[in-house]
């Protein structure tokens, strides 16, 4: 059993038209004890910048701790919000200052730039290499099982509400293939105005 | 005199002073004057700005007023470049805090935890006070809003209404007769032009040469400094010229 596995978590991030989607799974569990099933792995950085941490929970939690930390004092120094892709350097700054005892979390990073509003989605392995990604980004145990179903999902410029479809059922169905994610769902639709959460209903298993 | 005992930051002189804290207080005395209110519904912070050269670039948004964390604003008198320093410094603090207890640093704990590196300086290390004093103002769970001053000595006290700067002890006697306990925002906001106004020296008050930031709770739960734009300024110092000519001509 690897230390990846020990929690287990499902995360997906897709582009629209001038929106992004980010997706979780809920369940929190200790290999295969599950804990709980309202498990929050999203967190919000900026009013329309989220991330989601994948792998062991701890590690998780410190990692979101410490970035929103240097995202406080980069805001406050700078007097403005933080571009994507600056926080994707942030980001891979400090998961390699533990390249050689690194966080077994990856975080995945979906918002709309500050000013232009483009769509922006990032995915990192454990010691901070950035991908940024065109049309979605995915990770957890069910990180494989995710990427074929956003395959057959995703289409370019998809509106919010057929991204939402196109997520949610690339989710629900991947993470019915893996039994350390699942027991719930949960999809933040991110607009250069508003971003919506939705709470899907999944197999309880 | 007692030359000899001012040199040393860490020495006390003979009547039990030290200097170099009051030569400290002596530099804040000519800086630009910084006035903050506590209303029952926001903190008013009102700052003059000494430099207006038109030559300048306006790249900051303001002056003298900074942002700490996300429930704390500050204000500045004195050495602008020690400013900074203990603004960083207060910005890391707050943040460690927070990276620590998953919460907002309470406003008296990141004033007294500032206060007490001050404080350091007046006592060991051999290095020279800072010349600052700031005002700070900021909510949290515990007390609601509040309204913190601090000077090189690392003393600070909680304050209804307070004054820093050049000027500041007639602009504290001022505030004594006209602050009314539980006034507003609303009502806040005039009182700091009068006060600004009667001590602005020979110098006539405008608006270029004001900064004025107001800290509020919103519905959302967030506490937001909102700097009055300076058409409004200018409106407010307007109607309090009329005022005075109207008290004038009776």
């Amino acid at each position: 059993m690897s230390i990846d596995e020990y929690n287990g978590s499902a995360i997906v991030a897709m582009t629209g038209k001038d929106c992004v989607a980010i997706a979780t799974d809920t369940r929190f569990g200790v290999q295969r004890t599950t804990i709980t099933t309202d498990f929050e792995r999203v967190h919000k950085m900026g009013p329309t910048l989220y991330v989601a941490m994948s792998g062991l929970v701890t590690d998780a939690y410190t990692v979101a701790a410490r970035l929103k930390y240097r995202l406080n004092l980069y805001e406050l120094r700078e007097n403005r919000p933080v571009n994507p892709k600056v926080f994707v350097s942030m980001v891979s700054n400090l998961l390699y200052e533990r390249r050689f005892g690194p966080y077994f979390s990856t975080p995945v990073v979906a918002g709309l730039d500050p000013t232009s509003g483009k769509p922006f989605i990032a995915g990192f392995d454990c010691i901070g290499d950035p991908t940024i990604g065109t049309d979605f980004v995915t990770d957890g145990t069910s990180g494989e099982q995710l990427m074929g179903m956003c395959e057959a999902f995703w289409r370019p410029d998809l509106n919010k509400d057929e991204l939402f479809e196109a997520i949610s059922q690339s989710l629900l169905n991947a993470q019915d293939r893996d039994s350390y994610a699942g027991w719930g769902a949960q999809v933040y639709i991110i607009e250069k105005d508003k971003v919506t959460k939705k709470i899907l209903k999944a197999r309880k298993d | 005199m007692s030359r000899r005992y001012d040199s040393r930051t860490t020495m006390f002189s003979p009547e039990g002073r030290l200097y170099q804290v009051e030569y400290a207080m002596e530099a804040i005395g000519n800086a630009g004057t910084c006035l903050g209110i506590l209303a029952k519904d926001g903190i008013l912070l009102a700052c003059e700005k000494r430099i207006t050269n038109k030559l300048l670039d306006e790249i900051f948004e303001t002056e003298k007023l900074y942002r700490l964390s996300p429930n704390m604003v500050c204000s500045v008198a004195g050495i602008t470049s020690d400013a900074n320093t203990l603004v960083n410094e207060l910005r890391l603090i707050a943040q460690r805090y927070q990276l620590n207890y998953q919460e907002s640093m309470p406003c008296e704990q990141l004033v007294a935890s500032m206060c007490d590196v001050k404080q350091a300086y007046t006592q060991f290390g051999g290095k020279r006070p800072f010349g600052v004093s700031l005002l700070y103002a900021g909510w949290d769970h515990h007390f609601g809003l509040q309204l913190y001053q601090s000077d090189p000595s690392g003393n600070y006290s909680g304050w209804k209404a307070t004054c820093i700067g050049a000027n500041n002890a007639q602009a504290i006697s001022s505030l004594d007769s006209d602050y009314k306990s539980d006034m507003s925002l609303q009502e806040a906001i005039p009182l700091a032009i009068k006060v600004m106004y009667k001590i602005m020296d020979q110098n006539k008050l405008t608006a270029e040469k004001l900064e004025i930031a107001t800290v509020t709770r919103t519905d959302e739960g967030t506490t937001e400094m909102t700097i009055i734009p300076r058409e409004t300024v200018a409106e407010l110092i307007t109607k309090r010229e009329q005022e005075i000519a109207q008290e004038t001509q009776k």
